[in-house]
């Protein structure tokens, strides 16, 4: 029943119309390919940008972050607390990042799915092909089964020189990096680490055993997250060593709730400059633009004017 | 933390689901394709019963007492290595039914070779290529006037001869050859994933005509009287004149034609993947009767006792007639059927795709006996 569903919503829907693509572009399956990846991250762009919102949200709460580990850090029950609050004030979801990778997981099985049957790589996948092409779509019938070359690959199998798995993983390594936030955090620092390159190797090490036709995908699709994170969030991220971090609209609200919960009149700017020097060497180390206004950290200088007792690097005074 | 946790627990989930989702629990030394088992039919000769085995192993059967001729024949294919991945050894699928003289049993495999066993030791007498393997062999052999002839995943129709396995010529067509050739006379037919018909001198393998068709052909050419009848993807069964290739008339169903047609009577019956048999007159293509058997067939049926005996590929078997019409299922064998069925003698040999071989009366439908092939 379930198997019915999936054929009939997502993999016939999706063997006909690449073969149909297929067709159009010179019975070119790799360019096939490459249209349905614009086309899947085309559709799903809403939840891409709501994605890099989220991350770039993260990004930039990280600095109160660790202000609250550092504040709540032994009652663990209250860190908890404040940072849902945090999340929720912000409109933060952590999990939402991952979103668009989950939508499109489907997109993958019914890929790899459309290519063992279209071009004819096992005779019992192929068979079983003909139970899904359109009575109606003649054209597929006369297509089928696809050419399998596509510059240098065949696409049913994976690349024998093995510059698929670099591409793959190095893109999506690039992919990670530029949202990765820094923190000061070693632990989590430790962490982000771990995520930066499991990820990338184990979809390199995926594209070794997988039809390459299915890399390619992965190859394109990244390369446009990698395009989208650049336009969107405006720079290259976490693959540059100065990158700024700069409240969100969104940090002002927490910021003015936490000093209000004080005791205190909110002062944007002395409470922003408390996180910058509290945040240590990591957050002292980003260095703000030049010309930056009001609500760009300059961490060192304000920390000092306002908790000069404080400061954990007298030094720098 | 919480915002570690969360996506902790998001990425371990998102990788799970990716690894499950991919059938690939624990990363193995094999591409992530399905796996070739092959569905090779049976060969009959007066004594015997051969066929492909789903381990990669030639069978031998003693038709009457249901005992091995000789110990089970394996073929073995290299497996590279790399990343890894130590070189190994895997059993060979076997999709071509067995071609059987006296002499020797021939045999083609998904491994690019084809052997010549010796009928009554199993000992194998020659192997071709000896060395190298060519592309994947999916079509079986066909043995007439001294030679044997298959075709190969590298789009190439290759003669050689029967005795010593030496080479006598090639035919390449510009597709792969999935499909069994046929040999009527001087003349080969085979189909091609170029979506072309070849009649070919057997002598030397010139073109004699080539027939141009909207779909890849992997059928085998049935030629009766004077007319060649070849099933293609593009849904239609093409009558050329046997001569020049011209063509008669077509008939179009509702998908694949996969199967080999028969003929009986003046009527050719053509069993499309769109799960009906299609009766229709041999002269004009005229439709005499439409079986729907409601399950896809890529089986392809026989001719015994006067019926169409037809497995579809859910298992059921039925036995067909026109006049008078009728549609009477024979048997339920309750598990998938892609191989092509033989006759003889009244009893029909089934190989079931759980590697199993029925038996089966063709008039009354009783399984007669049955023998799972990979206990052995």
């Amino acid at each position: 029943m379930i198997g019915e569903i999936w054929n009939l919503i997502i993999l016939s829907p999706m063997i006909n119309v690449l073969i149909v693509v297929s067709g159009a572009l010179f019975n070119n399956f790799g360019l096939a390919i490459l249209v349905l990846t614009i086309i899947v991250r085309g559709v799903t762009i809403p939840l891409t940008l709501r994605q890099l919102r989220s991350t770039k949200a993260m990004q930039e709460l990280q600095p109160k972050m660790t202000e609250l580990q550092k504040k709540y850090g032994k009652d663990k029950q209250k860190l908890a607390q404040e940072q849902m609050r945090m999340y929720k004030e912000s409109g933060v979801n952590p999990a939402g990042c991952l979103l668009p990778m989950l939508v499109q997981m489907p997109i993958w099985i019914a890929l790899f799915q459309s290519i063992i049957r279209v071009l004819a790589v096992i005779p019992e996948d192929f068979l079983k092909l003909s139970g899904h092409l359109y009575a109606s779509w003649p054209q597929v019938f006369s297509l089928v089964p696809l050419n399998s070359h596509f510059l240098w690959l065949d696409l049913a199998v994976p690349d024998k020189y093995l510059l698929l798995p670099i591409l793959v993983g190095g893109s999506m390594w690039l992919q990670q990096k530029m949202v990765t936030p820094k923190t000061g955090d070693p632990k989590q620092q430790a962490q982000s680490q771990m995520m930066l390159w499991v990820m990338p190797l184990m979809f390199a090490f995926i594209t070794l055993q997988f039809p390459s036709g299915l890399a390619l995908y992965w190859v394109l699709s990244n390369v446009i997250s990698i395009a989208l994170q650049y336009f969107i969030t405006g720079g290259w991220g976490g693959l540059t060593a100065q990158a700024a971090t700069k409240p969100a609209g969104a940090d002002k609200k927490y910021l003015k709730r936490l000093t209000t919960a004080e005791g205190k009149e909110p002062d944007y700017a002395a409470t922003e400059a408390d996180i910058g020097a509290d945040v240590g060497a990591d957050i002292a180390e980003v260095t703000p633009k030049e010309g930056a206004g009001p609500g760009r950290y300059q961490p060192g200088l304000r920390a000092m004017k306002r908790h000069p007792k404080k400061s954990k690097h007298p030094k720098r005074r | 933390m919480l915002k570690k946790g969360v996506i902790s627990k998001a990425l371990l989930l998102a990788v799970l689901l990716l690894v499950l989702a991919s059938g690939l629990a624990i990363p193995t030394c094999r591409p992530a394709q399905g796996i070739p088992r092959g569905w090779s039919g049976v060969s009959i000769t007066d004594e015997a019963l051969f066929l492909g085995s789903m381990q990669g192993k030639l069978v031998a059967i003693d038709k009457s007492s249901r005992q091995r001729l000789w110990p089970d024949v394996p073929f073995e294919k290299k497996q590279s290595g790399g990343f890894g991945c130590a070189q190994g050894s895997g059993s060979v699928a076997i999709y071509g039914t067995p071609a059987a003289t006296s002499e020797l049993v021939y045999l083609t495999g998904y491994n690019g070779k084809i052997y010549a066993v010796n009928v009554e030791t199993g000992a194998l007498r020659w192997v071709y290529p000896r060395e190298d393997e060519l592309d994947p062999i999916v079509g079986g052999p066909v043995v007439a006037g001294g030679r044997v002839y298959f075709g190969s995943s590298d789009g190439k129709l290759y003669a050689l001869d029967a005795t010593t396995g030496d080479r006598l010529w090639i035919f390449e067509s510009e597709g792969k050859i999935w499909g069994t050739p046929a040999v009527n006379g001087e003349t080969l037919y085979i189909g091609s994933f170029d979506k072309k018909l070849y009649a070919l001198n057997v002598a030397d393998g010139s073109l004699k005509w080539q027939f141009q068709m909207e779909g890849a052909v992997v059928a085998t050419p049935l030629v009766y009287d004077d007319t060649v009848y070849s099933g293609s993807f593009d849904r239609y069964l093409y009558a050329l004149n046997e001569a020049d290739g011209s063509l008669r008339w077509k008939y179009q169903a509702g998908n694949w034609f996969w199967s080999l047609p028969l003929a009986d009577d003046g009527v050719i019956y053509a069993a499309s993947v769109d799960g009906k048999v299609h009766a229709l007159k041999a002269e004009s293509g005229e439709k005499v009767a439409v079986f729907d058997l409601e399950s896809p067939i890529s089986s392809s049926p026989v001719l015994a006792d006067g019926s169409i005996i037809v497995a579809v590929e859910a298992g059921q078997v039925y036995s067909l007639n026109i006049n008078p019409r009728q549609k009477k299922p024979l048997v339920n064998l309750e598990d998938e059927i892609y191989a092509p069925l033989a006759v003889s003698d009244g009893v029909i040999y089934i190989h079931s795709a759980d590697d199993v071989l029925y038996a089966v009366d063709a008039r009354s439908g009783a399984t007669l006996w049955s023998l799972e092939l990979e206990s052995e």
